[in-house]
């Protein structure tokens, strides 16, 4: 840096000149300073436990943009409709190359597909996943989404505190088990998703009882999938077969029977430790929108009584 | 009065961030509006002014939910980021073009993700592979430098607007900032 400020051409004015140094000494202060501020703060959330001296701030951001995510979430609302609309359309195109007869019904049913229409369906839904399980739960719409670059998994619902939601508590949609509250503020909670690297949950094959953990791959997108490595050396998984949790004491953070998702394909080996199968989760983290958060577990495990029926998925 | 009406831009630029620009991310990755508002600040007003609105940007992505990775991960990479972008401007004197601004946010778009994957390897947090940095931060350079093209010469006429006179000689006469 030192050459560069040798190297440039000669300024106008002998203040310019002799100012250089002091200009260039002031920059590198700022520099150093900010570097400095970076490294306290992390060095102070670096243990990421829940008495972090950060908390308080992330508390104060959360009741300031928490109103400013839901405001840009309805904001945009018309364009997320359209989109939906558009992805409708599109489906709607190709079963009409497959099935003439149904094509007027379908049509008749995309005039009407409007956003809220559409949300009031899948509050429906989650009611009946809801009310199947037993579980008291309260709803609420995602309001923002993590980046993939910072490769956590995680988005914030306009639920939070004063609508009875704490951390380690489940949240749900309509098909299926979406992921875990990890913070609370009073108006936004954070949800880390089932796909993020650093998720496991306890899963329980529908078909033989048989346990095991499901951790995510922290991948992105429709296409994401968990891995799910059972506990019983016995246990023979098959593709196909159908996951619900097996639920943690004290219902936290996982509470028992919501659906997980289905083993798409089983690993080639047989290890000491069980079996290993890629599980397509029910729920597809990349188009969330309405979920429900368990604030009352279910009085007792309603096992698989919550899965949808065979012939519909 | 600069440093407020940069305030303002950088909260709306994360909310935007976090709550309407995920619906159309390529691939997940969102577009760093947050970063390249800082390009911005770091072109317009030199190398300090870049540093400290960095650190302001980059801390409010720690803060602010869905987050939860450690706090002062993202503030430490976008001040190194607007840093970086004050002193491209001083290099090149003349008016930025398009050009400048495309390397400019190609280069500071790689430092802070790899500031931030760096950070996150120190910490050992698992979730962070080299094949997928490599493959996320090619996306989003792509994303950016797009955005970028209309974002930054909005961000550099605005903060333009709100500086004194003099600051606006220096700023138009061609001498290094």
């Amino acid at each position: 840096m030192v050459l560069r400020e040798l190297g440039a051409p000669p300024t106008k004015g002998v203040v310019r000149s002799t100012g250089v140094p002091r200009e260039l000494r002031r920059r590198r202060t700022v520099l150093a300073l900010v570097i400095l501020a970076s490294f306290t703060l992390i060095t102070l959330d670096a243990r990421r436990s829940p008495s972090s001296p950060i908390d308080p701030l992330r508390n104060a951001a959360a009741s300031v943009f928490g109103p400013l995510e839901s405001g840009a979430t309805s904001a945009v609302e018309p364009v997320n409709g359209l989109r939906d609309r558009f992805a409708e359309m599109d489906r709607l195109v190709a079963e009409n190359q497959r099935l003439t007869e149904e094509n007027a019904a379908l049509n008749g049913q995309l005039r009407s597909a409007e956003y809220a229409r559409q949300r009031a369906a899948e509050l429906d839904r989650l009611l009946k996943v809801a009310g199947l399980g037993g579980y008291t739960v309260a709803p609420a719409r995602v309001i923002g989404i993590g980046a993939a670059q910072t490769f956590t998994r995680t988005v914030t619902i306009d639920a939070g505190t004063a609508d009875g939601v704490r951390a380690d508590m489940t949240v749900l949609n309509g098909d299926g088990l979406v992921g875990r509250v990890v913070r609370a503020t009073e108006g936004t909670a954070t949800v880390l998703l089932l796909t993020d690297a650093g998720s496991t949950v306890g899963g329980r094959l529908e078909r033989t009882m048989s346990l095991g953990f499901l951790s995510g791959r922290g991948q992105v997108g429709s296409g994401a999938v968990l891995d799910f490595a059972l506990v019983d050396v016995r246990a023979q998984p098959k593709p196909g077969d159908r996951l619900v949790t097996w639920g943690s004491r004290g219902s936290a953070p996982y509470v028992a029977g919501v659906p997980i998702g289905e083993v798409i394909s089983v690993g080639a080996f047989q290890g000491t430790f069980g079996s290993t199968a890629v599980v397509r989760p029910y729920v597809d983290a990349s188009r969330l929108d309405t979920v429900g958060v368990v604030v009352g577990p279910p009085a007792r495990d309603p096992r698989d009584a919550v899965l949808p029926p065979r012939q519909g998925r | 009065m600069r440093a407020a009406v940069a305030g303002v831009v950088l909260v709306l630029a994360v909310t935007l961030q976090v709550s309407a620009l995920p619906h159309i991310a390529i691939a997940g990755v969102t577009c760093d509006l947050a970063l390249i508002v800082v390009v911005g600040f770091g072109l317009a007003r030199g190398p300090e002014f870049g540093a400290l609105t960095g650190f302001a940007g980059g801390l409010l992505l720690d803060l602010v939910p869905p987050a939860d990775h450690t706090a002062g991960r993202w503030a430490l990479a976008l001040a190194l980021a607007g840093y970086l972008a004050g002193l491209l401007r001083r290099e090149g004197a003349t008016p930025v073009g398009p050009g400048q601004v495309g390397l400019s946010v190609v280069l500071c778009t790689s430092l802070a993700h790899l500031a931030f994957a760096g950070t996150g390897a120190l910490l050992r947090d698992p979730s962070a592979d080299a094949g997928e940095v490599v493959t996320r931060l090619g996306v989003a350079i792509g994303y950016d430098v797009l955005a970028a093209m209309v974002v930054v010469p909005l961000v550099m006429w605005g903060i333009g607007r709100f500086g004194t006179a003099q600051d606006r000689r220096r700023l138009t006469g061609g001498a290094s900032l």
